[in-house]
């Protein structure tokens, strides 16, 4: 065997990978829950590509018989069923996978120095997959793919002089069609998931030069034993992998209930409409994204004005982008971070959980001023980060990790 | 498997009975897709009043052996009622019928809809409480009229089962014609129509519960297995 891998490795460098970024490559020991769900994230992302490469087996990317092609793989394909409840159940679940991902950054600010290009490419990452999911959502042609695309295309047309050409550009024809769905089906199968595939390797590479932030937010590698080696390191593999092959066990568990016990998540995940096949000439009483749209859904609402509410909802997540800037504190972990920064971040995770549920009903006047005040409160988070930040009372961080059991 | 377990799924976890209690006025309807007596009496409701008119597209007559334990002789015999130049429909072709689209809009005013997915897109509630709620109403056309769907232009075609109910100044339902069946033996029976088109809408519904059970107990066995490995590996980190 060694002899063979000699042989392998004079010719590429597999061995010398393997230590580089599994078995030599240090990660803090004291990971929290919250380190699950980048390996997850991971995970997900290979799922979703296998059933996707199935499900595209049977499809048929044609406005006459894609409807028909996704009830034939739910019927008349072997297993086609679980495929597209697993791929199904999959989106919703890789959202809140990433939204917790993210939250565990802004938590322990992972993305401050020397993580800045980390979080960047995170950030692409999570834009490219709302545009692979809203595709996505486009190619079973019901009722609800239908004129959910049709909203979101035609926020387009409010910008101004080119919107409308932009619009109809992206859609390929004057209203959502079998253009649209065939473009759409390119990008959702094959262009994003390699974009995808190249930001997640950007990301990945990124993280295993920097190494990984910690709940403590302490620089495992300015306290290395004799050998080189981090003090509060310990080798990814086989410390990591058994613990995320835990972690993978317990999501599986989550997961897989879902999709064999509640696969229309209440119409949360498969909307009762989007049974119904598209209607170019009837419109849906509500017309709601998906849950994981709804926050931003809910800001663009919340502005009475069309480009305005555009140009907010763009904002809402292009402020994200800025964090690494936005906070100027020196400190990384909220453990470690003044009372105002916990409450600005609860206040922010409030208002984003606020602005999911408002995006997924029907404006009254109430839920319009909630939006309105929840909207304020996802942007002030930003503004007052940025001015509390810069000198913020924060307590002493500690040399080494503190580790909970 | 265990019929008690999946019947308890799925009334536990059918997501269809949640939409019942948001409907407001939509009557409960017991869904039992473990019961194929309901799903096999549904189908002959389903058959002999309802094919006519309406389609089930995206199913397949050949199902019905596997999943319902029709045999392909009686299915032959009794279900399909279609033929292609002909020849009589075949057995692995999706359930349509022979209505002709224009001179059908002409009588009715719409081409009436495929009921595959009804059950999904609306509710089994919603089918049974539509089914249930035709009163007298010589304004319309069909001479009835539907509480849940007003003006609808279906006419009743069960009113020989349920008779002829009449709506009073108070808004509420009474017979004023007695059909073949009482009211109890005409729910009994749409239940089981419902029950039916409920198994249509997905029939993955029949294996999803009783084999996400053992998937379930797979998982939590091998989540608790990784568990005491990651115990044992993680035994010398302090």
């Amino acid at each position: 065997m060694s002899k063979f891998m000699a042989w392998i490795d004079e010719r590429l460098p597999v061995s010398h990978f393997v230590k580089n970024h599994l078995s030599e490559y240090y990660a803090p020991k004291n990971f929290n829950f919250f380190y699950f769900f980048g390996s997850l994230a991971l995970f997900v992302f290979i799922m979703q590509i296998i059933t996707g490469i199935f499900l595209t087996i049977n499809y048929k990317p044609d406005a006459a018989s894609a409807f028909a092609s996704v009830e034939y793989i739910m019927r008349d394909v072997e297993w086609g069923w679980l495929i597209r409840y697993m791929h199904s159940t999959g989106a919703s679940f890789f959202f809140i996978i990433i939204y917790l991902h993210m939250l565990r950054a802004l938590m322990y600010g992972s993305y401050k120095k020397p993580r800045e290009l980390l979080w960047l490419f995170g950030m692409f990452i999570f834009v490219l997959l709302m545009a692979e999911a809203f595709m996505g959502y486009l190619l079973p042609w019901g009722q609800m793919s239908y004129w959910g695309a049709q909203v979101i295309i035609s926020l387009f047309g409010a910008i101004p002089f080119v919107g409308e050409s932009l619009a109809l550009w992206i859609r390929g024809d004057y209203v959502i069609s079998d253009a649209t769905l065939n473009r759409f089906f390119a990008f959702h199968v094959i262009a994003l998931p390699l974009l995808l595939f190249a930001v997640i390797y950007l990301h990945i590479a990124a993280l295993h030069t920097v190494g990984s932030n910690n709940p403590d937010g302490v620089e495992i590698k300015q306290n290395k034993d004799k050998d080189g080696k981090p003090v509060d390191g310990i080798p990814f593999h086989p410390y990591y992998t058994v613990k995320d092959i835990f972690g993978l066990a317990v999501f599986l568990t989550i997961f897989m209930f879902v999709v064999f016990f509640l696969p229309e998540f209440g119409g949360f995940f498969l909307e009762k409409d989007n049974f119904v096949p598209a209607d170019p000439l009837k419109t849906p009483e509500h017309i709601v994204p998906v849950w994981y749209f709804t926050p931003f859904y809910a800001i663009l609402r919340a502005i009475p004005d069309k480009l305005g509410g555009v140009l907010a909802m763009g904002l809402a997540i292009f402020v994200l982008f800025l964090m690494p800037w936005l906070d100027r504190c020196k400190v990384k972990s909220i453990r470690y971070r003044s009372l105002t920064y916990k409450i600005l971040l609860i206040s922010f995770v409030i208002s984003f959980i606020g602005l999911g549920y408002i995006g997924m009903k029907a404006p009254t006047p109430i839920l319009t001023i909630l939006g309105r005040l929840f909207t304020l409160v996802y942007f002030g988070f930003f503004v007052l980060l940025y001015l509390t930040s810069k000198n913020e009372k924060t307590k002493p961080v500690p040399e080494r990790v503190t580790m909970y059991e | 498997m265990n019929k008690k377990y999946l019947i308890f799924f799925i009334l536990i976890f059918s997501t269809h009975l949640t939409h019942a209690a948001s409907g407001g006025q939509l009557k409960p309807v017991q869904i039992d897709l473990g019961n194929k007596a309901s799903l096999q009496r549904g189908a002959q409701i389903f058959f002999n009043n309802c094919a006519g008119c309406h389609t089930l597209q995206y199913h397949r007559y050949s199902k019905f052996v596997g999943d319902l334990g029709i045999s392909e002789d009686m299915i032959k015999s009794n279900l399909i009622l279609t033929t292609s130049k002909g020849e009589k429909t075949k057995l692995g072709s999706t359930i349509v019928n022979a209505i002709n689209h224009d001179s059908i809009k002409e009588g009715f005013g719409v081409v009436p809809p495929d009921l595959t997915l009804t059950a999904r897109s609306r509710g089994p509630e919603w089918i049974y409480t539509f089914l249930t709620s035709f009163y007298e109403d010589n304004k319309r056309p069909m001479g009835v009229n539907n509480v849940l769907y007003p003006n609808v232009n279906m006419p009743h075609v069960l009113w020989y089962k349920e008779g002829l109910k009449e709506m009073d100044q108070n808004n509420i339902l009474t017979v004023k014609v007695e059909g073949q069946l009482t009211q109890k033996e005409y729910e009994q029976e749409i239940t089981d129509l419902v029950n039916f088109l409920t198994y249509v809408s997905e029939p993955a519904q029949l294996e999803r519960y009783s084999l996400g059970l053992w998937v379930m107990l797979f998982l939590v066995i091998f989540a608790f297995i990784t568990y005491l490995l990651k115990i044992e590996y993680w035994r010398d980190i302090k």
